[in-house]
């Protein structure tokens, strides 16, 4: 499938993902009136009369629809880190929370949600942003470190060990402060399971910033992964400097993780598998790598969280789960496809 | 049509001396071929004039010194072809040769229309054409150097740094190879420098060969001089008849030592 | 109520109860109603119980059945550890607060008690026994509580969350049962009984047309059903439980809801297990700011309850206050 084409599909699928989510819900709103609130939101010059009554509208507009728009940003934002990594990392088997972005969320989470249970409910998400980001620059600072004293070309492997040796650790802790506060448990295992229960237009606005930095820059570093996949030598040849163009793309995916991760806790498989849908659709060139997750994984999870909160309405299965049930087929699929592992 | 002079290089790897005090330099549009032993250096020279190596002593592009040379700058120079070329298997023919203009692209910039005719330029003078559209993984050995060597030429370099480019390659495609290396270095004026193994193909090529062996230079000049048997057999340990082939060139053959006469065993 | 019950706490004790109701008698006033209780007034009950100290320890061998089926106490005991927080309230509004030498990190009423690290959801066996108990009550029996203490020949009480309110009498009357004050504990169930009734009578007890809405948890959202203890407690009123639609068997009486749900449910009262800091911080001013919810009719009433969160999630002797809040909450919003 051409680019273009793949693009238009995901984009349409995105469409057709937030217009699903918008009418489904534990309220049974009516399709028809839930459609003129919507026009009429959207056209007010139209002046459509509204059947829904203030309390309905207050549903739609303040509980649902922020859902649906948060989870279109949050699907985005961990599909594209996960593309990124990937690119930095030359490597399909890796996740948005690789480099311990998830293990720094889920201690920070953790640690919010066990000492600083009394501060608000604001304290978690800053908690989890701040340690998700924290977890990188600790695994990067590590992987550096060891990694100047190896042949360039291992620099890569060296990065992705200190991340799994942070992760662990960071878990580590984080299971220890928990075991400590056996009443808290359930708290945090909810949090870590992933949940847009608490989405509002007031997260939606707080992590659009990050969101628009770290996407802007990592949709214009495509190319550049495009280079690093000679290689670092033959990209040094052709005049990158992998390792500027790796810290910029690591940076720039673990700040829209760390986003992601502070209004949704930790869910899994969208950043690994939405790249490499987009790499079967549309071919493995970066350029085309990275808009593709960003629509495939907002549609995804819009998709996945709509799903969440109507199998079991008005119990939600956590969204981690869901995308679990999902993802691991879907994996299982795309790698049957994929004829050869490596970029 | 660039100069490119080495002037007393030095290379230290992982604490131990690989090149040590090499000097050499081939005139614009000239093909200076480097040979000798395994681990005498070849390929480090070669990574150190493409500024992939941190060297001592300097190495001169039109008597500019090249750590003077930004690294985009250097890459809008010369091409680098390693030995082993990573080829990313799903990228196409046309998306692995644009690949080459990257010294040319900004930082932010995608590649334009000019960028899209040098690229067709390139694969018209290898012959890959017919490929664009093809992943790299789907082609064979011979036109997978093509594309590689259309990626090195997409570029619109002033010289060519080739680390043994046919070394993968049967007789006939190493000779279409070099072949068409010899083309551009005349039609284009491009500058040549590459390591070869085979003796004989190098002399045929290069108009100046240097010998190393332990990272210093045993002999360089015109390929008569430097194939001679003796020199030949003290640097490499081995036995070789060098004759003068139907074309002048000279021709190295190597020589087996006499067998035990069966007889003699028990 | 369970006349069943109280009947066979009444056989039991008998004899005992003949001479200590007359002592007990004395001393109830001063100790109803059980939040009251202070160092002041448990030393009336411990005088009080000095009278009947003989008739206590005359009760003993006694054997009560708890959670974790029969278990007989051979004497009068003297050193108490409790893991329950619900436990020590039963405890000490019975009046066996001087035979308490250690209660759990999470028992924290009446003021003073002896407040351990001790753990009653992941006991340690060996802390406990450091103790020298010579009986241990706790709420569930995790860790291998029972087999532990079994074995080191420790007598234990599994006094668990009840699921009616009759249940909750039973309770206090079974701890007071086994702590040599049974009298006193009768005493104490029956004046948290006529409280109970008269919050009722005055606010009365036939409010169908209230719904409400009992918050657990935010973030998920948990309720508690109508046919949960606490829905018990709510529906003496006779209001109507918003949560009862989405709970199915599964889950015990405690659904698992969504915003959309509980905002189009229209709950005219929302009563706030969750509003202290270390249970959520979900207070009344938070809760009307969660978007979408200033249109629902308890919200706009100003009828957001926030609970205190220890009475309302236990099942001991200061249930009448949480009746009373209750109370308070049903007769404002039927104005």
């Amino acid at each position: 499938m051409s680019r273009r084409t793949a693009l238009c599909a995901a984009a349409a699928f995105l469409v057709v993902a937030v217009l699903v989510a918008a009418f489904v819900g534990a309220a049974d709103l009516n399709p028809l009136a839930t459609a003129a609130a919507l026009i009429d939101k959207a056209a007010p010059f139209l002046h459509l009369p509204t059947s829904l009554d203030p309390l309905d509208k207050a549903v739609l507009f303040q509980i649902r629809l922020p859902r649906v728009v948060l989870g279109a940003l949050v699907g985005a934002l961990l599909a594209l880190a996960g593309a990124g990594y990937q690119g930095v990392f030359r490597n399909p088997l890796v996740d948005s929370g690789m480099l311990g972005a998830s293990a720094g969320a889920g201690l920070g989470a953790t640690l919010a949600i066990v000492y600083l249970g009394g501060a608000g409910p604001q304290v978690v998400p800053v908690a989890a942003f701040v340690g998700s980001l924290a977890g990188v620059a600790v695994a990067y600072a590590t992987g550096a470190a060891a990694s100047r004293h190896t042949v360039l070309s291992d620099g890569v492997a060296t990065l992705l060990l200190a991340g799994i040796a942070v992760g662990s650790f960071l878990t580590a802790v984080q299971t220890f402060v928990l075991q400590r506060s056996a009443s808290d448990i359930q708290a945090v295992y909810s949090w870590l399971l992933g949940s847009l229960s608490a989405a509002s237009w007031q997260q939606v606005t707080t992590i659009l910033p990050y969101a628009a930095v770290s996407s802007a820059i990592l949709l214009l570093h495509g190319r550049h992964l495009d280079v690093l996949a000679v290689g670092d030598e033959e990209a040094r040849a052709l005049g990158l400097r992998p390792g500027l163009t790796r810290a910029i793309v690591v940076a720039a995916s673990a700040l829209a993780a760390a986003s992601a991760v502070a209004v949704s806790g930790l869910i899994g498989f969208v950043g690994i598998v939405i790249p490499h849908i987009a790499r079967r659709l549309a071919g493995p060139a970066y350029t085309g790598v990275l808009p593709l997750s960003l629509l495939i994984g907002a549609g995804f999870l819009v998709l996945a969280d709509t799903l969440a909160r109507t199998v079991l309405s008005p119990a939600e299965l956590p969204i981690g789960v869901v995308t679990a049930f999902v993802g691991a087929p879907a994996f299982v699929w795309v790698l049957r496809g994929t004829r050869h592992v490596g970029t | 049509m660039t100069d490119l002079a080495a002037v007393d290089v030095t290379v230290t790897l992982d604490r131990s001396p690989v090149v040590k005090g090499v000097s050499c330099a081939v005139k614009g549009g000239g093909w200076l071929a480097l040979i000798g032993p395994n681990g005498a250096g070849k390929s480090t020279l070669i990574r150190a004039m493409a500024g992939l190596v941190p060297y001592g002593g300097t190495i001169t592009l039109d008597a500019l010194d090249a750590k003077a040379m930004r690294g985009k700058e250097r890459a809008r120079t010369l091409a680098y072809v390693p030995q082993e070329p990573t080829l990313p298997p799903d990228l196409t023919v046309e998306q692995y040769v644009m690949l080459g203009r990257t010294p040319h692209l900004g930082y932010l910039a995608t590649p334009g229309r000019r960028d899209r005719e040098r690229v067709l330029a390139a694969m018209t003078r290898l012959d890959v054409t017919q490929f664009a559209k093809r992943r790299l993984a789907r082609l064979s050995g011979g036109e997978r150097q093509r594309a590689v060597l259309a990626r090195a030429l997409a570029g619109d370099p002033r010289a060519l740094l080739l680390d043994e480019p046919t070394s993968m390659l049967d007789v006939g495609h190493e000779q279409q190879v070099l072949d068409l290396v010899d083309e551009l270095r005349r039609d284009a004026g491009l500058t040549v420098v590459s390591t070869l193994h085979d003796l004989t193909v190098a002399g045929q090529y290069a108009d100046t060969l240097v010998l190393l062996d332990g990272g210093r230079v045993v002999a360089s000049g015109a390929p008569r001089t430097v194939l001679t048997a003796p020199l030949i057999e003290s640097v490499y340990a081995a036995r070789v008849n060098v004759i003068t082939g139907s074309d002048g060139h000279p021709v190295v053959a190597p020589v087996r030592r006499p067998s035990p006469e069966l007889h003699d065993q028990p | 109520m369970n006349t069943p019950l109280r009947l066979a706490a009444f056989a039991a004790a008998a004899a005992a109860c003949a001479t200590a109701l007359a002592a007990c008698g004395a001393s109830a006033s001063s100790t109803t109603p059980a939040s009251t209780t202070t160092p002041a007034s448990r030393t009336t009950s411990s005088a009080g119980s000095q009278a009947g100290a003989a008739s206590a320890t005359a009760a003993f061998p006694v054997t009560v059945k708890a959670g974790n089926g029969e278990v007989t106490l051979k004497s009068y005991p003297t050193r108490i550890v409790s893991l329950s927080a619900t436990a020590t309230e039963d405890l000490y509004a019975v009046g066996a607060g001087s035979q308490v030498v250690a209660v759990d990190q999470q028992s924290d009423y009446p003021a003073g008690v002896p407040k351990t690290s001790l753990s009653g959801l992941t006991p340690n066996i060996e802390a406990i026994a450091k103790y020298n108990p010579s009986l241990v009550i706790a709420s569930q029996d995790s860790g291998g509580l029972v087999a532990g203490m079994t074995k080191l020949g420790i007598p234990v009480l599994i006094e668990p969350a009840v699921a009616t309110i009759a249940a909750a009498y039973a309770q206090i009357e079974q701890v007071g049962q086994a702590t040599g004050h049974a009298a006193k504990a009768v005493t104490v169930a029956t004046g948290m009984q006529r409280q109970i009734a008269a919050n009722v009578k005055q606010a009365g007890a036939s409010h169908q047309g209230l719904t409400y809405y009992w918050e657990l948890s935010a973030n998920p959202f948990y309720s508690a059903a109508s046919s949960t203890f606490i829905g018990q407690v709510v529906g003496l009123f006779g209001l109507k439980n918003i949560a009862d639609k989405a709970s199915k068997p599964s889950d015990g009486g405690y659904p698992q809801v969504s915003q959309e749900y509980i905002v189009t449910a229209r709950p005219q009262i929302i009563f706030l297990a969750d509003n202290q800091p270390a249970d959520g911080g979900q207070s009344p001013a938070i809760v009307a700011k969660r978007p979408g919810w200033s249109g629902i009719p308890a919200v706009q009433h100003d009828e957001v309850i926030g609970l205190n969160d220890d009475i309302a999630s236990r099942w001991g002797p200061r249930l009448p206050e949480l009746v009373g809040e209750i109370a308070q909450a049903v007769e404002q919003a039927s104005k």
